[in-house]
């Protein structure tokens, strides 16, 4: 009690700096909450985490060079023997720990004092200067806390660290390890940002909600959506096989065929999902050759390529596939258990026999004799097949068009004639089935005598002819 | 409530709530899925007074998938078919993007009246005439947005039938002169007006197209 009385405070005095700290720190909580760690009053004894901002991502220098090595420890300084200066970009530097005793006078007669002083990753090497710096711009009667925070929260410190800001507005930062330092802060980089990405919120520009960043994502072009909506998007083109559309949903994007990386995908999408992508794939990069031919196997159709050149394209040989995934042999032609190379490819014995049992009366003698002869349940079966084959090929003849640069068939369900093959870009006329130039596929339509001039848009449906708004409601 | 429909609800109040964009969207019977839109004819363009109204369609698995529209009012535009009001605009096919909303698509098709795309025509006819005659196809354009859309000096409000006011010749983007000299030869006007039409017998073009050649068509 008697150092009380040496220094004479009164009680008044001591109450009201009481009363100052706990405003000042209840203001400075208000404020920083993320700086201020932990605080017990009883012990006046406080915990400060202060990270410095950098605003937008800007480039840090770390450097050894020989000018600066007078600020490095004895020691140090004479290890470097050749300067090096590594580059990054960075929003934020490693936090700075201030651990601080208010004396009771404080602020009106006594600064805080300061316990400990750390850097992270120790980029700042001169914590005493610091110290000294902190300490010195205390005023008498005046809190202080905040204008430490802010000072080095804002980055304003740097330059009395030696952290100076080139022409270019790069900050160089001197250490003796450059090598060592930057991935340090770098990674503190990449955690801090992925913490307050997850703490924001973000509105999903697919869905008009928003979410806070922990259901988001932010794509590599920097756009941001929320999960559900990428999952649902990129599940629905891989379940149409449409991965060409498995990327950033922005219209920029979607203009650019911005496809999205595996780690993306993988990020999003169910795991059967990113399984099937991958197939997709696959598939497309293999299917840009065009002497490609699935594996006949129901269960297997995986792609198998034409094997390297076997020397004489006319010999039989050349009609030899092998699938790599079941080892199915098979003729390349006909798609049939390989026969040699010397064979033809054989007619196919059923359908010969179902053409010829479809045309014979129901009931004749006929039938019945194929039917005994191969079972009546296959024959039935057989005929099912064939008649699904025939429809399906009457389908594709009636309601489709065949692209003319890989023979993918097409149904248009609404638009003009001017088709675009997805597959591979191949401009072509849904009307007749020609190849139009890429340079102006409209010729084809705007050039009398043409057989479909004038029929960019000619609908054969009812539906598409111009009615008044009622008759929309057919839709 | 499914995510397709919490959207559109959301786009239909967001456009309502929107005084400045000039874009309407309205419910066309009890589903939410089919819908009308509509927005005035840009200014300083043959458009300008007319109202113009879109047929919306959204599709089962929008916004994924790119909405329907095609035009209800008749337009004019080398880039909208004179016959069903179909648009072939990117953004309604490949450049489609699950971000473009209803009202966005909407502004795109007003600012599509605004720039013609006549190399990229969806009505080779129109676009023709587009680039025969940038003068007498406005005229028609404006013609038509009289008409169709009740720009300015429209007959469609006044109280006579518009199918009793309505020049055919004008509707072609034909000279009524044109017209005649042919139908003087002794064919049928509506005939005329056709093989004119589909000739391009405009403007400067007038001179590259013989007679005979127009006869040799009408007696096609």
């Amino acid at each position: 009690m008697s150092t009380f009385a040496d220094i004479q405070y009164d009680q008044v005095d001591l109450e009201q700096c009481h009363a100052m700290q706990l405003e000042e720190w209840e203001v400075l909580e208000s404020i920083y909450p993320d700086c201020c760690i932990s605080s017990d009053f009883s012990t006046r004894y406080i915990k400060l985490e202060i990270p410095v901002d950098l605003g937008d991502s800007r480039s840090v220098a770390v450097t050894n060079n020989k000018n600066l090595s007078a600020l490095f420890p004895t020691e140090l300084a004479q290890e470097i023997s050749n300067s090096i200066e590594l580059y990054d970009q960075l929003s934020s530097l490693p936090p700075v720990l201030l651990h601080i005793s208010l004396p009771a006078a404080y602020p009106v007669y006594a600064p805080p004092e300061i316990i400990s002083l750390q850097v992270t990753h120790s980029w700042i090497l001169q914590v005493n200067e610091l110290q000294a710096k902190l300490l010195e711009m205390w005023q008498s009667g005046e809190g202080i806390l905040y204008n430490w925070v802010e000072w080095i929260r804002s980055a304003e410190f740097l330059p009395s660290m030696n952290v100076t800001e080139d022409d270019f507005s790069t900050l160089h930062i001197p250490h003796p390890a450059p090598q060592l330092l930057l991935p340090l802060l770098k990674a503190h980089d990449t955690a801090s940002k992925s913490v307050q990405f997850s703490q924001n919120a973000y509105t999903c520009s697919v869905c008009l909600s928003s979410y806070k960043g922990a259901r988001c994502l932010q794509l590599s072009c920097s756009h941001i959506f929320c999960r559900g909506c990428l999952e649902d998007f990129w599940g629905l083109c891989i379940t149409e096989g449409d991965i060409g559309r498995v990327g950033c949903p922005d219209p920029a994007c979607v203009k650019n065929n911005r496809e999205a990386d595996e780690e993306e995908v993988m990020r999003v999408v169910s795991e059967s999902d990113l399984k099937r992508w991958k197939w997709l794939r696959q598939k497309r990069a293999l299917e840009q050759d065009p002497t490609m031919i699935h594996c006949p196997m129901q269960f297997c159709q995986t792609p198998v390529p034409k094997p390297k050149a076997t020397g004489d394209e006319d010999s039989g040989w050349a009609r030899l596939r092998t699938c790599q995934a079941c080892d199915y042999s098979f003729c390349a032609f006909c798609r049939r258990t390989w026969h040699g190379p010397l064979s033809e490819c054989p007619i196919s014995f059923t359908e010969v026999f179902i053409i010829k049992y479809m045309a014979l009366p129901e009931n004749s003698q006929g039938r019945q004799d194929i039917e005994r002869r191969y079972g009546a349940s296959n024959v039935r079966k057989l005929i099912a097949k064939y008649e699904e084959e025939q429809s399906n090929k009457k389908w594709l003849e009636s309601s489709t068009m065949g692209c003319p640069g890989c023979h993918v068939h097409v149904e248009k369900s609404l638009g003009c004639n001017h088709m675009t093959c997805a597959k591979c870009k191949q401009h072509f006329c849904y009307r007749c089935g020609d190849k139009l130039l890429a340079s102006n596929p409209y010729l084809h339509f705007s050039t009398p005598g043409q057989p479909c001039f004038s029929k960019l848009f000619d609908f054969t449906s009812v539906d598409d002819e111009w009615q008044p708004v009622e008759g929309f409601d057919a839709l | 409530m499914d995510a397709r429909l919490r959207r559109v609800n959301k786009e239909i109040t967001d456009c309502k709530n929107d005084k400045s964009s000039n874009i309407k969207i309205d419910l066309i019977d009890e589903s939410p899925f089919h819908l009308k839109g509509s927005f005035p004819g840009p200014q300083d363009t043959p458009y300008e007074g007319g109202h113009f109204e879109v047929d919306i369609v959204i599709p089962e698995s929008y916004p994924f998938q790119p909405v329907k529209m095609k035009f209800i009012t008749k337009v004019y535009h080398p880039n909208v078919s004179s016959a069903s009001g179909a648009i072939c605009l990117d953004i309604l096919k490949d450049a489609w993007s699950p971000v473009l909303t209803l009202k966005s698509t909407l502004i795109s098709l007003q600012s599509l009246l605004c720039s013609p795309e006549p190399n990229d025509p969806q009505d080779a006819e129109v676009a023709k005439h587009f680039t025969t005659s940038k003068r007498s196809f406005e005229e028609t354009a404006r013609y038509w947005t009289q008409i169709y859309a009740g720009g300015p000096g429209g007959i469609a409000k006044s109280g006579k039938s518009p199918e009793a006011v309505r020049d055919d010749v004008a509707i072609a983007g034909l000279e009524k002169a044109h017209v005649d000299q042919f139908e003087a030869i002794g064919f049928e006007r509506g005939k005329v007006i056709d093989v004119l039409r589909r000739l391009n017998y405009r403007g400067a073009n007038v001179a590259n197209i013989s007679e005979d050649r127009v006869v040799e068509e009408l007696l096609k």
